[in-house]
């Protein structure tokens, strides 16, 4: 076919040039495709991490309003326990009154991150139009504590708090919440007949630090659980360290500060909607039905995930975009001027062609065709450089850390000369999640597609240049 | 074949209009051989590429076979220079990329015609000018002489009735130059062509049937005194 023929020659003849074009272009979209395979590999980091949160089949979480903070000025507490350390030494105050700490053991399961809701509120959010399912459940922390009987002398050292998370299942809804996401390795799972028992699954990562097995005894709130299951949640998020049945979490535990029982509360509800579409709607129906409450779906959950997990999605999405789009401009503006400067050299040539019959819109295609060739092999240069990147990135990119911050329930006075001051000490669990970037398919056809448009673009403005050229002109310029 | 009248054509230089064709009535009968001399400058290009359909007239009209080459669209201007005309220049304008058949090739591609009839008609029309063993050389690899060969060969590979040559010897030295004008003398007596040759050599332009010399954008026709080629070889 004379038209191969012909843009072959032409091809090789400048040749330097069409590869100094083509490598431009394979830059910009190498560059496309790598961050976009990191942008992938992110984004699977992000969800795996949130899907351990979240729980698989879990588009909604409601949450109570976070407790307000006892004040440090206002002295103890009315309700609730606060631990004090003072010229007096350590001392428990519970509901008021205080105690010498000196010796004694503090276990406590409480709910300080998250205010209480009814449970009644769990069958009305289930009631909903475009709700699926709603499961209850108790996010809680588990905080014991030994106190030295010497604590508070002049070389006392600071107690170690033994703080984990538990979470409050549902056992009659256990495809909603974080326990559905994971896989039993050992043992078994809750079952509904657990539901008023002292057991508790346990995750492989808590069970492996503290030597877990099946059978093993854990305590929460002074009560002995025995551990019947070891789970492993999919991806190293921040899951809860152990799962008890929701009545036994409703029965022990405590709402933060206040003291108060959470029997018949949840601090979290797990919703599903009938379909993907729903979600949107779904949040605005509940957040009508609990004003108070704090509403959260997958994607407000990412933003509060932290962590170079965080920090690196924000510079692939964003300086790894820019970057991309200005190389990818860049070899556009050089691509099409480089074109143009060809066309320019080529004036006599098409003007000759021209004389001998040939219509400028078949010129302009040959020009077309010899620019989208250019593009076709920076476009095959380019994915192939972007896999090469990706690998790169997947071969020495350090391990990314999801933080997720929570607090212990524990409420700490400091006293001394300078007056009192207070905290409530924030226990962050930072997960390391692998990060991989691998090309996808989209991102070959967007690279494809980029190729075919700067080869285009290129030989547009060139046929652009030869559809305003008379002959006689181009002829005369050359004669 | 040829009618023009009244032609002129201006030209718009450093804001002032320059006539480069004046008033020019000419009629050119089919089989003519035309040659025109002039000073640079003075419309003989103009002139052709009026003829050619490369540019269109001012004022008047350029009539081939009866069709006013001014009042054509483009495409049907450009579709009668596929068809009809064949052009011969100076500097061969040969496609460097491209081997002597594929050059003479590019003329039959606007005329759609199938691949093996091309192969057949560019075999032939290099043979017609003594090439046909050069058929693939790249034009950096032939002569100036062969590179003008090549170039009549797709100017009559598409069997035209009318060859504008523009300074056809203007770039080759005397022996080819001769060489160049044997041929193009041979192939319009044994076609019939219709050929137009602009040239600065008188001893050219005497081997036409009729002579015109264009001054100032004005031409003068002369008849021709056509001397024996056999006899009297072309001398400057």
């Amino acid at each position: 076919m004379f038209f191969l023929t012909y843009l072959r020659r032409e091809l090789r003849r400048r040749m330097r040039q069409a590869v100094f074009i083509a490598l431009g272009l394979a830059l910009g979209i190498g560059l496309v495709v790598t961050v976009t395979a990191a942008s992938a590999g992110v984004k699977k980091a992000q969800a795996d991490v949130l899907k351990s949160l979240y729980g698989v089949g879990t588009d909604v979480t409601v949450t109570g309003p976070a407790p307000k903070q006892h004040s440090p000025s206002s002295g103890p507490s009315k309700e609730g326990q606060t631990f004090k350390l003072g010229p007096g030494g350590a001392q428990i105050c519970q509901n008021g009154k205080c105690h010498s700490a000196a010796g004694q053991t503090i276990d406590n399961l409480t709910a300080s991150n998250y205010g209480p809701i009814s449970q009644s509120k769990v069958a009305a959010v289930a009631a909903l139009k475009h709700v699926k399912t709603a499961a209850g459940g108790l996010a809680l922390t588990d905080m014991g504590v030994k106190i030295p009987k010497n604590f508070g002398g002049p070389s006392s050292q600071p107690p170690t708090p033994n703080s984990f998370n538990v979470n409050g299942v549902d056992t009659s809804h256990l495809s909603l919440g974080p326990l559905s996401a994971g896989t039993v390795t050992s043992g078994r799972s809750l079952t509904g007949a657990d539901a008023h028992s002292n057991v508790a699954v346990v995750d492989s990562g808590y069970a492996k630090t503290h030597k877990l097995k099946v059978g093993s005894k854990v305590s929460i709130a002074k009560h002995s659980f025995t551990v019947v299951g070891i789970v492993v949640q999919p991806q190293s998020g921040s899951p809860p360290d152990v799962y008890i049945p929701l009545a036994r979490a409703q029965a022990l535990a405590t709402a933060g500060p206040s003291g108060k029982s959470l029997r018949n509360e949840v601090n979290t509800i797990y919703v599903a909607a009938t379909s993907a579409a729903d979600v949107a709607a779904v949040q605005a129906e509940i957040k009508h039905l609990l004003p108070g409450d704090t509403v959260t779906t997958a994607a407000s959950l990412a933003s509060q995930v932290t962590g170079s997990v965080s920090s690196t999605a924000k510079l692939a999405n964003e300086l790894g975009r820019w970057l991309s789009i200005l190389v990818l401009i860049a070899a556009f503006a050089v691509a099409s001027l480089l074109t143009m400067a060809a066309v320019s050299r080529r004036v006599r040539e098409f003007g000759t062609l021209k004389a001998l019959g040939w219509r400028s819109s078949r010129i302009t295609a040959q020009v077309l065709g010899e620019s989208v060739a250019i593009g076709i092999l920076g476009g095959a240069v380019g994915v192939a450089l972007g896999f090469a990147g990706s690998a790169i990135i997947t071969s020495v990119a350090p391990k990314l850390t999801a933080t997720i911050a929570s607090s212990t329930g524990q409420h700490v006075v400091m006293g001394g000369s300078g007056g009192q001051q207070s905290f409530s000490p924030t226990v962050t669990h930072t997960v390391a999640v692998p990060m991989s970037a691998s090309v996808t398919a989209g991102a070959i056809v967007v690279a494809v597609l980029l190729a075919l448009a700067g080869g285009l673009l290129a030989g547009s403005f060139g046929g652009w240049r030869i559809a305003r050229l008379r002959p006689a002109d181009a002829l005369a310029r050359v004669a | 074949m040829y009618q023009l009248t009244n032609v002129s054509k201006l030209y718009a230089k450093g804001g002032r209009t320059v006539p480069a064709v004046r008033d020019l009535t000419l009629a050119i009968a089919d089989g003519d051989w035309l040659a025109v001399q002039g000073r640079t400058g003075h419309g003989k290009s103009t002139l052709l590429n009026l003829l050619g359909g490369l540019d269109r007239p001012t004022s008047g009209s350029v009539e081939l076979d009866g069709r006013d080459l001014a009042r054509l669209r483009e495409g049907q201007v450009t579709r009668l220079r596929a068809e009809s005309i064949g052009f011969i220049f100076q500097t061969f304008n040969l496609v460097p990329t491209l081997s002597a058949a594929e050059n003479v090739e590019t003329a039959l591609i606007p005329l759609h015609v199938g691949a093996a009839e091309r192969r057949r008609r560019v075999e032939a029309a290099l043979d017609a000018v003594g090439l046909g063993d050069r058929a693939r050389h790249l034009p950096g690899e032939m002569s100036g002489g062969q590179q003008q060969r090549t170039a009549i060969a797709r100017a009559l590979v598409k069997e035209p009735k009318v060859l504008l040559a523009d300074e056809p010897t203007g770039n080759l030295d005397e022996d080819t130059r001769d060489e160049i004008i044997n041929l193009l003398e041979k192939l319009w007596r044994e076609r019939g062509l219709t050929l137009v040759l602009v040239t600065h050599d008188s001893a050219i332009a005497r081997r036409a049937g009729r002579v015109g010399v264009m001054s100032k954008g004005l031409l003068t026709i002369q008849s021709g005194t056509r001397p024996d080629p056999a006899t009297d070889p072309v001398s400057s």
